[in-house]
């Protein structure tokens, strides 16, 4: 059980108060209806999944109910940094 | 205010007692969820000031997240709706139900299921948090006092979960 | 072997005798003994029979790396535990322990034929034996092979006893309580650190309780660290596991030794998080591999030592010692100063250290240096040895009762393992050591390699004069794998210990190798010519040793196994004898049958009463989200698809929400309680999952508006009342709100009293008929259904359940959001198209209602389906074909979504999803079931009342 730092709460808590919510920084495009199909399915579907270092959505679910974004290692599930919804990508 | 004498709850009114615990479900209370951007004019419509870090609490009311705070005062409390203000005041009151741990291993029996490090919660700070699954708003109101706020409908699972792990204390 | 004890010696309580059985045979041992030490000290040297060939086998060990000895303990009442290792059992007054794995008895085994027949048993046997016929597997092969191979027999009571759970923090977990582990735990009580410290014995010391030499340090230590307020100490803990972050599980065995198990649980898992994990787990000695290296009395020889300084247990009358490695000469010598004879001490070595050998003839000892054992006379006992130089020259037999074997040590990695911290050979060690940490975690002692057993050999077999392919050198033991085993795997084109171990088995018993993985990568090193380092390490997992099911599922069990929630009106409904199913968490009333109903009969006459008279219902596990603020109108616009700026305060409209992908993920009414203020409601199993999703859209995408949610699903209680005749039921009992059609329309909400209580009373349809849905603060739930319970008696009031819910709503074609959808389902799909608002310029799944693959043709589309046969109700699931004369596999083309028998329309009615079903009205479409192929008619999905003239009672 890893141990996960929430960047509004200021406190590094056991996994199990969070949720991961998939990768970060795919903003909804501002006007849906104009993008092509391959536009949209690029939106929709398309995920970089890395080997290595990921920017990643979680959500401090059963804490103070924040989604923020976070730097983790996919190889050795480690943490980088966390940061707050709204920043810009680390 | 209704007739206190029709409400039913789903733990018995009962203290359950045991050795260094006692578990007792806690007095109806007037909760609301609490909601703005400005902890200033939402202070300002309660006429409390309102803490502003996550965790800490004054005046019955604690604060959950950055634009989220739960307030717990007695019941019948007047409490303003925030009609057309840029806010959000809930009615929670039923919502959850107090379960009350008192003694000295009060701190022992949450920690059976919370994962959290419950000797860094100190007095008058409370958290959202879980114990075993179960959401729950943790407040320690006492060196040896917590009151545990959980959904109505979780309440007889905890109360067994919890008087369980009293009945286990060595 | 005959073993004995020994007047003052080790730690046990002679004054207080313990009385067991074995196999049925009554026993005495002392207060602190193991049920090992205490057979050995009665002369018993046969423990088991092993896992492939039933050979007699004993001790090897005096630990928890103990492979040969399992036995099965049995309390009684179900509390009966398999394969416990003999060396951990404790000794209690009437433990009853049986051995394993053998038929009649321990003494005479039938399955030891396969010993004799073991030239037929080579590695890899059964794979290549049993694969032909194949049908022959499953009925033949494997129910033979497994009533003869394996451990002990599962239990086959359900287990009585309670287990705990808990989590702990500390700074500086260390594990193991030896001398290393306590001078850490000193070390850190000192600098005021809060210190756990947890070893699997039931007394602490480790191997200092086998040295005489460090009893007063050992008192000192624990008296100490027992005093420390700082300072938490867990005996008879294990453990387990070694996960991210510094989380450690440990197992702490409450009552199993104990004569008496009490009430209390009789494991607690300990959930340990640790800033600084410090290992101290020590090093085990391996055994060396010669042909009878498994005959009972055979042993490792600091086992030995442990059963004399700790139990007071000679092993033997007169013990031979095989040394490739100075701690035998020293587990020797000092056996030999306690008064046990030593027969011999034979080592591979030519030279050894001076002292040793001198301090070995000063006793009187004899020494051969430069030979190995090659063979062991005896078959339940060892009566002797044979002998031989290196060379295989000078061979002779000498007498003894117990070979001690002193193979040299293996630090114990494996939580270094767990925790992914890095191995480094060590050519002195013969074995692999902790290097570079991935956690904040350091070993001490032996088990980091800094503890000082003096040299040895590293080898992978002892030399033989006779040919290796014609006896068996044991290299694992639980799983009789044997030094040729190895040799044919290498021979067989293995060439990772990855392969070589799953060929052979080797390592992969309960005891994961914790004596064999070295020697067995000595081997195959030899026979591969490469160095041990190029073969590769298998990794370790957790358990470190078996647990129990129980301690591992902690207080997750019985009525505690997962939460299960109930609503404030589920008493009412559990004494009125409902029968409950369980919905997402929810324990919900599914029917409420009379005597001598069953589920079909209760549900007929539930469906009957709502459409003729009127039901009553617990919808309060709806999902409610109350959603206020300013953009309130604004936020609901963007999620659902239909639009929500114009509806008025005191309405309620059907809202569907998709997700981003154009799929319907729910759906609910929701109610416009004022102009800043929704009451929104989900399905039940979806509450959860709406209000992360509607957040995550609020907190990412549009964080500029101000809208607030909050979960409401607790805060009301929530009474259903469906008939024609629900306001009649209730217009006693409002204040405050006008009940006429007129005032109140189907579709609307409205704000006053009911018996009292203050409400939010709804009037909306799930049933078609005219109804109302009452919500009032959860405490008064259970009193307002009370109230209109017995305001309904007059009325023919009848309470239904979520099966009736089903079969009215299906009569109407209202869908169930995951029954007649499944994530796949558009709108336009499931006949929805109505509900989208085709003006917005947005919303969310609004784009991808125009992906190509969903604007396609030949999408299935929810219908109705009508069987000829008007008696038969379809299976939910079932699949569906055009032709029913195709051949097998039949192009499928949907599937029965929901299925019911009508009461109200005399017949069976169904939903389902069929490939273009919107263009097959009238068409007969198949259902093959086993036996017969059901037929039916392609319909609209709406049953009854279609011109919904009832919704006005």
């Amino acid at each position: 059980m890893i141990l996960i730092h929430c960047p509004y709460c200021d406190e590094t808590l056991p996994e199990l108060e969070f949720a991961y919510a998939g990768e970060a920084h795919i903003a909804r495009p501002l006007d849906p209806s104009g993008l092509s199909d391959e536009d949209w399915e690029r939106y929709l579907f398309i995920r970089a999944n890395p080997r290595g270092r990921h920017n990643e959505r979680w959500r401090h679910v059963h804490g103070c109910g924040r989604f923020f974004n976070a730097v983790r290692d996919t190889v050795t599930d480690k943490f980088e940094l966390t940061y707050k919804a709204g920043e810009p990508r680390k | 205010m209704v007739d206190a004498a029709l409400r039913t709850a789903p733990v018995p009114a009962d203290p359950a007692v045991y050795d260094g615990v006692t578990i007792t479900l806690g007095t109806p209370l007037e909760r609301r969820s609490l909601r703005a951007r400005d902890a200033k004019a939402l202070g300002k419509l309660l006429g409390r000031k309102l803490p502003e870090q996550i965790g800490r609490s004054s005046e019955d009311v604690l604060c959950l997240g950055p634009d989220e705070w739960l307030l717990r005062a007695p019941a019948g409390t007047a409490v303003p709706d925030g009609a057309g203000l840029p806010l959000a005041l809930v009615d929670i009151s039923e919502r959850a139900l107090t379960l009350v741990l008192e003694g000295p291993r009060a701190i022992d029996v949450l920690q059976a299921g919370c994962p959290r490090d419950l000797r860094k919660l100190t007095v008058g700070e409370g958290r959202r948090t879980v114990f075993e699954g179960v959401e729950i708003v943790l407040l320690r109101t006492g060196e040896d006092r917590f009151e545990v706020d959980v959904w109505r409908s979780f309440a007889s699972w905890l109360h067994l979960a919890l008087t369980t792990a009293a009945s286990h204390l060595r | 072997m005959s073993a004995y004890r020994l007047d003052g010696m080790g730690r046990v309580n002679r004054g207080a005798p313990v009385n067991f059985t074995f196999d049925g045979k009554s026993y005495q041992g002392f207060a602190g003994d193991s049920l090992a030490s205490a057979l050995l000290a009665n002369g018993v040297s046969l423990f088991g029979r092993s896992f492939k060939y039933h050979r007699p086998r004993g001790l090897l060990g005096a630990g928890a790396e103990e492979p040969n000895a399992l036995v099965s303990v049995d309390r009684g009442g179900g509390r009966y535990t398999p394969n416990l290792r003999a060396p951990a059992v404790e000794l209690y007054e009437g433990l009853n322990a049986r051995s394993q794995n053998r038929w009649p008895s321990l003494q005479t085994d039938f399955g030891s034929i396969n010993d004799r027949l073991g030239r037929f048993f080579p590695a890899g046997f059964y794979n290549k034996t049993f694969m032909w016929p194949r049908s022959f597997w499953e009925k033949l092969y494997e129910p033979s092979i497994r009533r003869m191979a394996g451990l002990g027999d599962a239990p086959t009571e359900a287990d009585p006893d309670t287990y705990s759970a808990c989590y702990a923090y500390c700074d500086v977990l260390i594990v193991g309580a030896g001398p290393a582990g306590i001078d850490a735990a000193l070390e850190a009580c000192a600098a005021r650190k809060h210190v756990i410290l947890i070893d699997e014995n039931d007394e602490l010391g480790g191997g200092a309780l086998a040295d005489p030499a460090l009893a007063a340090w050992l008192e000192t230590s624990l008296r100490d660290l027992a005093n420390a307020p700082n300072v938490t100490l867990l005996r008879r803990t294990t453990a387990l596991g070694y996960y991210h972050d510094n989380f450690i599980g440990a197992v702490e065995r409450l009552t199993d030794h104990l004569a008496q198990p009490g009430h209390g649980a009789r494991e607690q898992l300990w959930r340990i998080r640790a800033g600084e994990v410090v290992l101290a787990q020590g090093a085990i000695e391996r055994p060396l591999v010669f042909e009878g290296n498994d005959v009972p009395g055979v042993m490792l020889a600091s086992a030995a030592r442990t059963y004399l300084f700790r139990f007071g247990v000679a092993v033997g009358r007169n013990v031979a010692v095989m040394a490739v490695h100075d701690s035998g000469w020293k587990d020797a010598l000092a056996m030999a100063k306690a008064g046990v004879r030593i027969a011999a001490i034979i080592d591979l070595r030519e030279t050894v250290a001076a002292a040793l050998v001198d301090e070995a003839k000063a006793l009187g000892i004899r020494t051969e240096l430069g030979s190995a054992v090659i063979g062991v006379a005896g078959r339940q006992a060892v009566k002797g040895i044979e002998v031989s130089r290196a060379d295989g020259s000078m061979r002779q037999k000498l007498a003894c009762d117990a070979v001690l074997m002193a193979g040299g040590w293996t630090p114990s990695v494996h939580l270094w393992s767990h925790s992914l911290g890095k191995l480094a050979w060590s050519d002195d060690w013969g074995a692999y050591l902790p290097d570079v940490p991935n956690e904040n975690c350091r070993c001490v002692g032996a088990c980091g390699g800094k503890w000082s057993f003096g040299s040895g050999l590293n080898i992978g077999a002892l030399p033989s004069p006779r040919d290796p392919a014609t006896f068996k050198a044991f290299v694992d033991f639980q799983n009789d794998v044997t030094a040729k085993d190895i040799a044919l795997a290498v021979r067989e084109g293995m060439k990772s210990v990855e392969h070589i171990k799953r060929y052979t088995t080797n390592g992969m018993a309960t005891d994961q190798g914790k004596t064999s993985n070295l020697n067995a990568l000595q081997l195959a090193s030899s026979a591969l010519d490469r160095p041990v380092q190029a073969i590769g390490l298998t990794t370790f997992r957790p358990p470190y040793t078996p647990q129990t099911f129980g301690a591992l599922a902690g207080h997750a069990k019985d009525a505690l196994f997962q939460p299960v929630r109930k609503t404030g009106i589920d008493p009412w409904a559990e004494e009125h004898g409902a029968v409950f199913e369980l919905v997402a968490q929810w324990r919900r009333a599914r029917y409420f049958p009379k005597a001598g109903e069953d589920m079909h009969a209760a549900v007929n006459r539930e469906c009957l009463a709502v459409r003729e008279g009127v039901g009553i219902f617990d919808a309060s596990t709806l999902g409610k989200i109350e959603v206020v603020g300013p953009d309130a109108a604004e936020f609901l616009n963007r999620m659902y698809t239909n639009p929500w700026k114009q509806l008025e305060p005191g309405r309620c409209r059907y809202g569907l929400l998709l997700r981003e992908d154009g799929f319907i993920t729910d759906d609910g009414v929701s109610a416009r309680m004022a102009p800043d203020r929704f009451h929104l409601t989900t399905t039940t199993g979806g509450a959860a999952r709406v209000l992360n999703m509607m957040e995550d859209y609020l907190q990412t995408e549009w964080p500029d508006l101000n809208v607030w949610l909050t979960s409401t699903t607790e805060q009301y209680a929530v009474i259903a009342l469906q008939g024609p005749k629900a306001r009649d039921v209730i217009a006693p009992l409002v204040a405050g709100i006008d009940l006429s059609p007129e005032a109140f329309p189907h579709m609307a909400v409205r704000e006053g009293t009911i018996c009292g209580v203050p409400t939010r009373l709804f009037r909306v349809s799930f049933t078609g008929e005219l109804g109302f849905e009452i919500n009032v603060p959860a405490a008064y739930g259970r009193h307002v259904w009370e109230a209109v319970w017995a305001a309904g008696q007059a009325h023919g009031i009848t309470p239904y359940g979520t099966e009736t819910m089903h079969v009215l709503r299906a009569e109407k074609g209202f869908i169930i959001v995951g029954q007649d959808t499944d994530g796949t389902v558009t709108p336009f799909d499931a006949g929805l198209d109505w509900a989208v608002g085709k003006k917005k310029p947005d919303f969310v799944g609004k784009r991808s209602m125009a992906r190509p693959d969903i604007v396609a043709s030949g999408r299935k589309q929810l219908v109705g389906l009508l069987t000829d046969d008007p008696s038969v109700v379809l299976e939910e699931g079932a699949q569906i074909v055009l032709d029913p004369n195709q051949p097998v596999p039949m192009k499928m083309v949907g599937h029965v979504t929901s299925s019911y028998w009508s009461a109200t329309l005399g017949r069976s009615i169904a939903m389902a999803l069929v490939a273009g079903g919107f263009d097959r009205m009238g068409e007969t479409i198949y259902v093959p079931m086993p036996g017969k192929t059901l037929t039916a008619k392609v319909v609209k999905p709406m049953f009854y009342d279609a011109e919904g003239s009832r919704l006005n009672g």
